[in-house]
């Protein structure tokens, strides 16, 4: 980037930059006009404009201090319009000094624009008189040429009232109109009498305004400014409607953006959580609250977490990071991409269904570089190239969720057809499904993707909209809490238990209802469904029953681990809950093969063999997928740390027959096996050095790292403990052994077992140690549940018993190293 | 009769022609021994099946008062007769499956309950009985679930309101209370009392339940003392440990000025025997009514009143039968013949779009299907457009077969090894075992067979799994090792399950 010319070819053009700057502003009719010119008015000193014009071009210069820049220049402005206000509120015949920012039309900035290839973007920005930062809330007008509203606010300036004004209701649109030729005719002379008046918070709730808040702030290329808003809806807007429970003030926060010019906005207002709202008192008639934020696509309500409303900076990334979440956890693995996506859905989409376009927003121009406020990655991180072993790791977590989902097909299409049949036809017919199978077969997983794909067709709009409502019985704190959990997602409101079984019963179960038609079909999925069996097992009933009302339009699927659940249920439930099952098999060993190289596709670090021997471990004692994937990860985990161990110490390796030794300390004899024939290789290629740091790259993960991690998850911790405990637990433990051996009693005392080891420790060389040390190495033994002993009270004439198989023990101290004579005993 | 099935089906939309010698001789046939139990309520059957264009019922009737032990060889003629003429149920249309569908709900309330009038006139008249004499009772029904308790419930609450208009009495309040939707026992009596007082706010000094019991035991000052219904559905769930709720709510009937009459439904057969001891030394023990398990006949009879809404033939009547007849054999529970149908008709859809998928395939298939099914050996069809015997027992077997032998036969192999020797174990006459001990037995099996064994805990792990799968049932106990097993599942079955596999066969021996 060349700079400084452009920063010398641009301060001239400064000083006609005013003039084209007022044809920009077309839509706003002449009541704005004043304004402009008091904005002359503020700028008093033309060499002030300069240097402050100069001042934000060399923030131009040097992105990384300009945060810091821009509130400087904030300053400024709020400088030069001190002065001011006074007779610019004498001349505009202003009556509310409370409303002095709103009066003062600094427009400074405004003057500062420049013709540059880039967006600037802002934290903080004076525009027209007021000061706007990311993570403020304004109002925003609604449309354009909407110069009746701009009269309005005028009128609602000029006869400002208290700020607690009436609690109306909310308009219809004709008492709207009515009252705004009202006021038009009112406008000319202010009468004596009673005036009516609307205040923004007025207009707002009867949606003539909108509310919008703001994510990043930005100068366009052509000088003008811009932000990005995120909207929020007052509850008449919502599918559901304002509803009792909704407070006068509130508001939804939704997931619709629309980029909105700064002069749309009219000022700021309040939008506050619960807790900050209670505590509100100074900031006038323009606080509201938002405790919810409303998906405009799917029509649900989510509580907003307190975090969201934490500090400003980071907002933007928080609130993506949130909404990932929430829609859809992980449906894809990489977050910038997700995001990226939602962008591109977003763009050509154009105006969102719920609210049209903000005055003078993009006209049809689509810019490439829309995704905004991104940060810059590090340079470090992009420069690591992460191995093959890396990748593998990452992608066989559990947490992170395959692209596709291989071996479940056939179920899958049975709970799609399941689901289309019961919303498909224009009568959504109630329906129950049960599905259960053991862990680790990927039953919730295969209902979510489900509901995704759906959820996708809703979007092409083949299927009608339904709600679904997601509920785990693990994560409920007790049964009935399901009640509150199922209105909350239905309604958006929170009610205890009690009240929210009523009020579902008068949902799904009450027939007189005649509203019925509106409700959509919800899909009600409840894993884990075993946990909310209670003793009288109601709410099971209640839930269960719902679907058997007509117009419930309730489709319950439930999931647990238990294949006759059904069975043990009350009758009279299982006869509710219909004959829909759906069983998930444990996987055999193809298929968790599948499952593991569809993961890692693409990516070069599993030798075949490997895969096929961990899947066929697997599939021989419990079929568990998360368990075989485990395996997987746990190998390349192994495999990277040794090769991580080789590379970094490149000295020891260096030397022929050192590295096997080193190898063979570190880890166990399996890795020599795989290593060994390498070692040449490596020894030769590290005398140049580069080519040796190519070779740990290429190393596949092998039979050895898979046996070892099934090793360390199949085999019993207890052999481990017995091999690394003292020399005179092991003793011991071989006493006990021979003793069992020797009477075949299982139960021994200690007495007999002191004599057994003094024998023992006696004919091998050993020293006997006492009885009180002796007591005590059982003991600890006894607190590693190796053996059983009883309560110590009875000291010599305790009972113990090995708590293991005595093969374990004998397997454990065969060969041992630092007592090779015990195996003569075992 | 032909007038009658004309207008059916000018109703349902359907042009019905050339059949007017057909349903004659069909009556002909069929007039038989069909005692139309109670014409007053509802359209005698006989009429109603003439009348209907669903001929195919008829059949069913026929071979159902003939003990239907022999096979369908005579009417299959007739059948087939009838199947030309008739309009044809196209599965492929997706408004007529839905209307089927629909037909089959378990939420779509008929027009009339058929096969419990006797029932519910019993309720009826003990209704009327009480309004007349301004008098208070109680009744309880019960029976197993899915026998149409609550839906009889509802049809005697709306005709009791209509008799009460004609006959000129003042119409009683009515109060129907599912007891699963209380959130407290105690609730009932708040319901009911706000019932009898809308308006009035009820003082706290004093609860609900003694307000009810001052206003039944004072002679009400003002003649308009209305009666009151009050149907409480899963009376079960108002149990509690010293039962004064259920005691109270009963109670209340026999107060002198008591103007309740209460319904109790449940399942529980002697509920009120149990838990009522003190209303039977008054001697005003509640009136029983009990529903029994639906039979065969009456399965049948409902399933074809509900189809006969649809203008179309959906179901072949052998398969009807068929599902009745399981049904009926199982529990006698209208909603699993309902739930059997609809997945049968979601069988057929299945089918359907397979067929669609390869057509040369399916009419291969479908040439096959005749074969095997002489009924519609004389047909022509091509396509399916009615729901076969074949159909049906696919989806009884779905229903009703025991999963067990699939379950094991798909178990992963230590699992298998587990069950063999808990089987082993348990040859010698012995009941339970530990999972010690199972540990044991199974580490010798892995012994013999050179197979690496599994530690303990995992063992117990797999336990765990195996008691969900419900072969095993496992006990509790403070340590794992400790616990009980028991197999769940016969011997026989594992033993069955395992036969094609070498190396368990030699386990077992």
């Amino acid at each position: 980037m060349a700079e400084t010319p452009q920063k010398s070819f641009h301060s001239p053009r400064k000083a006609h930059k005013p003039s084209p700057s007022t044809p920009i502003i077309p839509q706003t009719p002449q009541t704005v006009t004043p304004s402009r010119s008091s904005r002359q008015v503020s700028s008093p000193d033309p060499s002030d404009l300069r240097r402050s014009s100069r001042r934000s071009s060399l923030q131009f210069l040097e992105p990384e201090k300009r945060s810091s820049k821009a509130t400087k220049y904030v300053k400024k402005g709020e400088r030069s319009k001190l002065p001011v206000t006074p007779d610019v509120s004498e001349a505009r015949k202003r009556k509310s000094p409370d409303e002095g920012n709103v009066v003062t039309r600094a427009r400074v900035s405004r003057n500062a624009g420049l013709m540059r290839k880039k967006r600037v973007y802002y934290k903080k920005v004076v525009y027209d008189g007021g000061e706007f930062a990311v993570g403020d809330d304004v109002y925003v007008k609604r449309r354009e040429n909407a110069s009746s509203d701009d009269e309005e606010l005028q009128v609602e300036e000029l006869f400002e009232t208290s700020a607690e004004g009436g609690s109306r209701r909310g308009l219809d649109m004709p008492v709207c109109e009515a009252r705004k030729l009202g006021k038009e005719v009112v406008l000319p002379k202010p009468p004596k009498g009673k005036k009516r008046k609307r205040t923004a918070r007025e207009k707002l709730l009867s949606s003539d305004l909108w509310t919008a808040h703001i994510e990043n702030i930005w100068k366009e290329v052509d000088g003008t400014y811009w932000f990005r808003g995120r909207w929020y809806i007052i509850p008449e807007e919502t599918a559901a409607g304002r509803q009792s429970h909704n407070l006068r003030r509130e508001l939804y926060r939704t997931n619709d953006f629309a980029d909105i010019e700064m002069e749309s906005i009219i000022r700021l207002c309040y939008v506050m959580s619960p807790k900050e709202f209670t505590k509100a008192n100074n900031e006038g008639d323009d606080i509201f609250l938002c405790e919810y934020e409303y998906d405009i696509h799917w029509h649900s309500f989510k509580r907003l977490a307190e975090i969201d409303n934490g500090e400003e900076g980071n907002e933007e990334a928080d609130n993506d990071v949130d909404w990932d979440y929430g829609k859809d956890s992980g449906s894809d693995t990489e977050e910038d991409m997700e995001y990226e996506e939602e962008n591109v859905n977003n763009l050509p989409s154009g105006p969102s269904p719920a609210h049209a376009v903000a005055a003078n927003s993009w006209k049809g121009r689509i810019f490439g570089l829309k995704k905004i406020g991104t940060k810059k990655i590090p340079g470090h991180v992009r420069c690591h190239k992460q191995t093959e072993l890396e990748r593998a790791k990452a992608t066989l977590l559990l947490a992170t969720l395959p692209k596709s989902l291989p071996c479940r097909t056939k179920e899958m299409e049975e709970i799609t057809a399941f689901i289309k049949g019961a919303i498909c036809n224009d009568q959504c017919l109630g329906r129950c499904l049960y599905i259960h199978g053991v862990p680790g077969t990927g039953k919730t997983m295969s209902v979510l993707s489900v509901m995704r794909n759906l959820r996708s067709e809703v979007d092409a709009g083949s299927i009608k909209p339904y709600c679904f409502v997601d509920i785990n019985g693990l994560k409920l704190a007790s049964p009935e809490n399901i009640y509150r959990v199922i209105y909350e997602a239905l309604s958006g409101h929170r009610v205890g238990w009690k009240k929210a079984l009523h009020l579902l019963n008068e949902r799904f179960a009450d027939e007189s209802k005649i509203a019925k038609e509106e409700i959509r079909p919800c899909i009600l999925l409840i894993d884990e469904l075993d946990l909310l069996v209670t003793r009288n097992q109601s709410v099971l009933y209640n839930i269960l029953d719902w679907p058997t009302k007509p117009h419930s339009k309730l489709i319950v699927i439930g999931i647990a681990n238990t294949m006759d659940l059904p069975e043990k249920l009350l009758p009279r439930i299982s006869s509710r809950m219909g004959i829909q099952r759906l069983c998930f098999g444990p996987y055999n060993y193809q298929q968790l093969q599948e499952i593991i190289s569809s993961r890692l596709k693409g990516i070069d670090a599993f030798e075949r063999q490997a895969i096929e021997f961990a899947s066929r471990k697997v599939a021989a004692i419990s079929g568990d997928a998360r368990r075989a994937l485990e395996i997987c990860r746990r190998a390349a985990e192994l495999a990277d740390y040794h090769i991580k161990k080789l590379t970094s110490p490149p000295d020891s390796s260096s030397e022929d027959g050192t590295l096997p030794l080193f190898l063979a300390s570190q880890t166990g004899l399996h890795f020599v096996e795989k290593y060994y024939p390498l070692v040449p290789k490596a020894t030769v290629s590290s005398l140049d050095g580069s080519i040796f740091l190519c070779f740990p790259g290429k190393a596949l993960v092998g039979m050895a790292e898979v046996e070892a991690a099934i090793q360390e998850m199949f085999q019993a911790p207890q052999i481990q403990v017995m091999k690394s405990s003292s020399k005179l637990s092991k003793i011991f433990l071989v006493a006990m052994v021979h003793e069992l051996y020797q009477t075949g009693m299982a139960e021994t005392t200690f007495e007999k077992l002191s004599v057994t080891v003094s024998c023992l420790c006696t004919s091998n060389g050993e020293k006997f140690p006492g009885w009180d040390t002796l007591l005590r190495v059982g003991c600890k033994l006894g607190e590693c549940r190796i053996i059983l002993c009883e309560a110590g009270a009875k000291h010599r004439l305790q009972k113990l018993q090995l708590n293991f198989p005595s093969d374990d023990v004998a397997f454990a101290l065969k060969d041992d190293k630092e007592l090779p004579w015990l195996a003569k005993y075992l | 009769m032909p007038s009658i099935g004309a207008v059916r089906s000018e109703s349902s939309g359907e042009v019905r022609s050339g059949s007017g010698s057909t349903p004659q001789k069909r009556r002909s046939i069929s007039g038989g021994p069909i005692s139309p139990p109670s014409p007053v309520k509802w359209k005698s059957p006989r009429r109603s099946v003439n009348g209907s264009p669903k001929t195919p019922s008829k059949e069913i009737e026929k071979d159902s008062d003939a003990k239907a032990t022999r096979l369908h060889k005579s009417p299959m003629k007739n059948l087939s007769e009838i199947f030309l003429d008739k309009s044809k149920w196209n599965p492929g249309d997706s408004k007529q499956m839905s209307a089927a569908k629909e037909a089959l709900h378990v939420s779509t309330v008929p027009s009339t309950v058929v096969c419990r009038e006797d029932e519910q006139n019993r309720i009826m008249d003990f209704c009327k009985a009480c309004i007349e004499h301004e008098k208070a009772g109680s009744l309880y029904a019960c029976g197993c679930p899915g026998t149409g308790k609550s839906l009889s419930m509802e049809k005697v609450r709306r005709a009791l309101v209509d008799w009460a208009g004609q006959a000129g009495f003042q119409p009683p309040d009515l109060l129907s209370i599912n007891c699963t939707s209380l959130t407290n026992t105690q609730e009932i009596f708040s319901k009911i009392l706000e019932k009898h007082q809308p308006r009035k706010k009820t003082k706290s000094s004093t609860s609900p339940l003694q307000h009810l019991r001052n206003i039944y035991s004072k002679k009400q000052q003002s003649s308009g003392m209305k009666m009151m219904l009050i149907i409480a559905d899963e009376l079960d769930y108002l149990i509690t440990r010293d039962r004064t709720v259920l005691h109270d709510l009963f109670m209340l009937t026999t107060l002198p000025f008591s103007s309740c009459i209460l319904i109790g439904v449940s399942n529980a057969i002697d509920l009120a025997d149990r838990f009522l001891p003190k209303l039977q030394s008054l001697n005003c023990k509640p009136m029983v009514v009990t529903f029994r398990a639906y039979s065969k006949d009456q399965i049948l009879k409902i399933l074809q009143q509900r189809l006969m809404a649809l203008p179309f033939p959906v179901f072949q009547p052998q398969a009807l039968e068929l599902c009745a007849r399981k049904v009926a054999a199982a529990s006698g529970d209208m909603r699993k013949a309902l739930s059997v149908c609809r997945s049968v008709l979601e069988i057929v859809e299945a089918e359907l779009r397979e067929s669609v998928n390869s057509l040369s395939v399916s009419s291969e298939k479908g040439a096959f299907d005749q074969q095997t099914l002489p009924a519609l050996d004389s047909l022509t069809n091509q396509e399916i457009n009615i729901v076969r015997v074949d159909h049906m027992a696919t989806a009884l077997s779905k229903t009703f077969r025991s999963p067990i032998v699939d379950t094991i036969q798909s178990l992963p192999q230590h699992q298998q090894i587990i069950l063999c020797s808990a089987v082993k174990l348990f040859r010698g006459g012995k009941k339970d075992t530990t999972v010690g001990e199972l540990n044991k037995s199974y580490v010798d099996i892995c012994k013999s067979v050179l197979v690496p064994p599994i530690g303990i805990l995992e063992l117990s792990s797999m336990c765990r799994v195996l008691s969900d799968q419900g072969l095993l049932k496992l006990g509790q106990a403070r340590e794992d090792k400790l616990k009980r097993v028991t197999l769940k599942v016969d011997e026989a079955d594992i033993a069955f399950a395992l036969q094609g596999i070498r190396f368990f066969r030699n386990c077992l021996q």
